[in-house]
């Protein structure tokens, strides 16, 4: 099952987004995970809304399988209740004249009937609201309602379930624990999600496909792997956050605690001409340095090609003369496991 | 006693007033629900449309009435041949005049109950496919409820009152459509009706105030639920 757009144009006031992408939603029988980052202000959410149908598409074709859900010059235009997409909004917007279960069983009442029934007590339980369930809602503290959303839109049991950025009131760990959740559940259901996030350690997480905006268009399209190095998606970011996606099994530590992928700051690996000794690091990649770039603040970023990927160290330009780094001479990226 | 009987004429107002309610309320919710949608065309038309009988003079609204309720009127007469119902110097007629005088006061009432929802409700109510339909039913009306009961409320305490439309469309006919003005009009033509008018009065003032008190007990009740 694929997600396409074709030309696809909606305007709200003045800002107008463009959208022509396609991303698989379900490959060889895995439910993808594709992230949609950009900075603020880029259309995220609102390319969220228009795939749910609560905006109006002006020009172009959006389709959810073989199932067209917005072509206005055939005049079509499925309501977002019959579309079959779930859509988990940043602010929780749960029912405030229902309790928990309330909320849950709302959603439970009309999930499709063809579909496997899915237990709203166990959701609870995974989801860890249990104990919440006869609560009213407006008591719950912020993640406990991000957890009662995702639930509720969980059990109306849709074939794609998209997700605004639910986790952008919640910090630290509470953060990494939603995502984790998050990516166990697009597993184990078989629950095709697209994921909104402007934190790039998110979107290596998560990520298997990646959908970059930048100023209402879609700029790029595709798997994690491939756009995340990307020139014109590297410049959607922060200079601080400059760095490269590394497959998660490259990364020395508790694979358990990370997604897919990890995001290597450029800012947190040192770069070393000789194999590193007597050193805590746990992360050592031997390469060769590709390209070396002076960057506008007087740093200097030098790429490592290494069997984990290309990496980049931030470093400065009294160690760049001093380790006499070049391109084609090998070098080592030494990164701390912790500042991952 | 001047020939009253106050209970009856308490009664008869409670009647009409209920019915009043009962008549006008689904309209009522309908029209304050439509007038609720920020992309309602021909909306303004609807919103003078609802707020005329504040606007006329009441025997003027209870004239219009009974030009087309009336027996002879169009849709009067419709209905008396096919159900037998008749409507002018009834207490159902009564009740009609009081429904369509009070009409605009539930309307308002009701429609700031919809406006306060938050709309973004509805969205996550069809993200969860519930149509424009089930979403009325399940979400906007549940959270307009004590709004809608505040609306119906200072109604009923209105429609007790009522009087120009009512006497012109329905007359003063004791134990069927003499409600309590019209008792203390008819006392105070009467001699030596002061006492009687003054019963009756303090009857009236209270009832209406027993109406404001419970209007407002359930308006706060409305602004907790919508706050969350």
């Amino acid at each position: 099952m694929k997600l396409e757009a074709h030309g696809v144009t909606v305007r709200r006031g003045v800002f107008s987004l463009a959208a022509d992408f396609r991303t698989p939603l379900i490959e060889a029988g895995r439910a993808g995970m594709t992230v949609v980052f950009g900075p603020s202000g880029a259309g995220k959410s609102m390319l969220l809304a228009t795939l749910a149908g609560l905006n109006r598409v002006e020009a172009g074709r959006l389709a959810l399988g073989d199932k067209m859900l917005d072509d206005p010059a055939a005049k079509v235009r499925m309501p977002p209740h019959r579309r079959d997409i779930g859509l988990v909004f940043q602010e929780a917007r749960l029912f405030p004249h229902l309790t928990v279960r309330g909320n849950l069983g709302y959603a439970a009442k009309r999930a499709p009937p063809d579909r496997p029934v899915i237990n709203l007590d166990e959701t609870a339980r995974q989801l860890e609201i249990s104990d919440l369930l006869d609560r009213p809602v407006r008591n719950l503290s912020g993640g406990e309602k991000s957890r009662v959303a995702l639930a509720r839109a969980l059990l109306s049991s849709p074939a794609l379930l998209l997700l605004d950025e639910p986790f952008a009131a919640l910090d630290g760990r509470r953060r990494r624990a939603f995502l984790t959740m998050l990516a166990q559940i697009n597993a184990a259901r078989g629950l095709p999600m697209m994921v909104v996030t402007h934190q790039i350690e998110d979107a290596a997480e998560l990520a298997d496909h990646v959908l970059a905006l930048k100023d209402g268009r879609v700029i790029a399209c595709g798997p994690a792997v491939a756009i995340m190095r990307q020139p014109d998606f590297l410049a959607l970011l922060d200079p601080r956050d400059l760095g490269a996606r590394i497959d998660a099994g490259r990364v020395s530590g508790d694979v358990g605690a990370f997604g897919r992928g990890v995001w290597v700051r450029a800012d947190a690996v040192m770069v070393a001409i000789e194999p590193p000794r007597g050193l805590s690091a746990r992360n050592v990649w031997q390469g060769k340095v590709r390209e070396i770039a002076h960057e506008a603040d007087g740093s200097v970023v030098v790429w490592i090609d290494t069997k984990a990927g290309d990496v980049p160290a931030r470093i400065t330009l009294a160690a760049l003369s001093e380790l006499g780094l070049a391109v084609g001479k090998p070098a080592w990226a030494v990164v701390k496991t912790h500042a991952l | 006693m001047a020939g009253f009987d106050e209970w009856q004429i308490l009664a008869t107002s409670l009647t009409v007033a209920g019915r009043a309610i009962l008549f006008g309320m689904p309209l009522a919710i309908l029209a304050a629900w439509a007038l609720s949608r920020p992309s309602l065309p021909g909306k303004s038309v609807l919103d003078a449309a609802v707020h005329l009988p504040l606007v006329l003079p009441p025997v003027l609204v209870g004239f219009i009435l009974l030009v087309i309720f009336g027996r002879r009127g169009p849709i009067g007469h419709w209905l008396e041949q096919s159900f037998g119902i008749t409507l002018a110097f009834t207490t159902n007629g009564a009740a009609l005049a009081t429904a369509v005088m009070s009409f605009p006061l539930m309307v308002r009432a009701i429609r700031l109950s919809f406006e306060a929802t938050d709309a973004r409700l509805f969205e996550a109510a069809a993200m969860l496919r519930a149509g424009p339909w089930d979403r009325f039913w399940s979400v906007a009306l549940p959270l307009a409820g004590p709004g809608v009961l505040a609306g119906a409320v200072t109604a009923f305490a209105a429609g007790l009152g009522e009087f120009g439309a009512v006497i012109t469309f329905a007359s003063s006919v004791p134990g069927e459509t003499q409600t309590l003005p019209m008792a203390i009009y008819a006392a105070l033509q009467a001699p030596d009706g002061e006492a009687e008018a003054m019963r009756l009065a303090g009857w009236s003032f209270g009832a209406a105030v027993a109406g404001l008190g419970l209007a407002e007990l359930l308006q706060r009740w409305s602004r907790r639920r919508l706050a969350g």
